[in-house]
């Protein structure tokens, strides 16, 4: 069972080199595939709690080292409140946050409704970059929110949605491979639900 | 909730903490282990992209290719006409230049790097070039393109180095209005996603003689970039009860940025 999550794991940096490849497309308003997002939320509903968390804590650091933007340097008194910008880790609890949102449905899931999970892989998509954009703008100032903004959310969100069967294909065979059984318990005792893969 | 969610649960809040709490040079330490890793599949995908680009390049276009060529050819006995005129030009100039005893110069010299990947991030306008540490290049150091500032360097690894774009909303640079004594910070602009990217230049007098057409070079304060590189052209100024604000065309072609420059010292003659 341990092999599964260590799988996971492995799937998650491979995301972030395919990550690399992924293009912005400008017709589409700047929209891109997230992979490593898409990787974590499909794999979110096949673990529990406990390991949904260290994958997100993999992820949103992994993520983060990617994006983050070092400080602005130069003159201080220039450059006033240039350095005004989100902290490295952020996306940890933004993973966390989208992870117990897709636990949510694990129910369904487990029923082997995955294309249910498909779709709110898409919402969490959309719910995880809108949540993003609003942290940023907390933190710079200036609330602007623009139809291009909503367009390359959504295209963004609706791109990554439709590779999420590849995702659950990808790990439904290594659930076989690693002889793993995608339970669900949940948050609270006493439910239990197995189903094998 | 069970024992081993709880536990989970604090071990996942102390990650958390531990994480955000980092010091700024370790976080740099911890960027740089990342891109060092990996660079080579950067630079892999790049040289994928460049080479399928360049056979879709040469498919699509091999007939345009031919004309190309002889009007290429023509401007070419052209341009070296102009050239020689230039060449005197010049001469003349640097003659001027002496009599009129400028006794510095600036001169600034340059590592050229290709862009070897543009925008891996969502809400970060940044791009990822071919030369690092090895090539003597630094963090926070201005970076130009043809046309003149395209941004500044972010992180730095052997050999990539990340860069901010100048239309990132982080990338602030001291500029002026040429031909004014108005003076600001510019920047990109957040939510502008699709469409040709413009520059917001802030802090400007309320009502600033200021008109779309109008050059706006860099000052030289702040201690990243040089001073009187170009950014860009006014679009449009509007005055505000406190200061007033314009919109800049960047000089530079955001959309077609294939080689930067990255300053490698400013030196004095």
């Amino acid at each position: 069972m341990i092999w599964y999550h260590v799988s996971l794991l492995a799937m998650v940096i491979v995301a972030c080199v395919v990550q690399q490849f992924s293009p912005a497309f400008v017709s589409l308003y700047e929209a891109r595939i997230l992979v490593v997002p898409l990787v974590f939320l499909c794999s979110a509903v096949t673990i529990n709690v406990g390991p949904m968390l260290m994958l997100a804590f993999a992820c949103g650091f992994l993520w983060d080292a990617q994006h983050i933007l070092g400080p602005h340097g130069g003159n201080a008194d220039v450059y006033v409140n240039a350095n005004e910008d989100v902290r490295f880790g952020y996306s940890i609890i933004l993973y966390a946050l989208m992870g117990f949102f897709m636990q949510g449905i694990q129910p369904l899931f487990r029923e082997g409704k995955w294309h249910v999970s498909a779709l709110l892989s898409g919402v969490a998509i959309f719910l995880y970059l809108f949540v993003e954009y609003m942290f940023i703008t907390f933190i710079r100032g200036d609330f602007v929110v623009t139809r291009a903004l909503l367009l390359k959310i959504s295209f963004t969100s609706l791109l990554t949605m439709f590779l999420s069967p590849l995702v659950f294909w990808a790990l439904f065979r290594l659930a076989r491979l690693f002889h793993h059984t995608i339970r669900y318990e949940g948050l609270k005792t006493g439910r239990r639900a197995f189903v094998d893969y | 909730m069970k024992p081993l969610n709880l536990l989970a649960l604090l071990l996942f809040l102390w990650g958390v903490i531990w994480v955000l709490t980092l010091s700024e040079r370790s976080v740099r330490k911890i960027q740089q282990v990342y891109y060092a890793m990996i660079s080579p599949f950067l630079k892999g995908g790049s040289e994928l992209e460049v080479a399928a680009r360049k056979f879709l390049e040469e498919v699509e276009h091999s007939e345009d290719l031919e004309n190309r060529l002889k009007s290429i050819e023509m401007e070419f006995g052209k341009l070296r006409s102009i050239e020689g005129r230039l060449r005197e030009l010049e001469r003349e100039n640097s003659e001027l230049r002496n009599a009129l005893e400028f006794e510095k110069r600036s001169s600034i010299e340059v590592i050229a790097a290709r862009v070897i990947k543009r925008q891996p991030s969502t809400w970060w306008e940044t791009a990822i070039i071919n030369r690092g540490e090895r090539a003597g290049i630094g963090p926070q150091i201005a970076v130009l393109a043809p046309g003149g500032l395209a941004g500044k360097i972010d992180t730095v690894d052997k050999d990539v180095a990340s860069m901010i774009l100048l239309t990132d909303e982080r990338c602030q640079v001291s500029v002026q209005v040429a031909g004014t004594p108005e003076v600001g910070i510019v920047h990109g602009v957040r939510g502008h996603y699709g469409r040709k990217p413009e520059l917001r230049l802030r802090h400007l007098s309320r009502e600033a003689a200021i008109r779309p057409g109008m050059k706006v070079v860099t000052t030289g304060k702040g201690g990243i970039f040089p001073e009187n590189i170009l950014v860009g052209t006014v679009k449009s100024y509007i005055p505000g009860p406190v200061e007033g604000e314009a919109y800049v065309e960047p000089s530079v072609n955001f959309r077609d940025l294939g080689v930067v420059f990255v300053i490698a010292k400013e030196a004095e003659k």
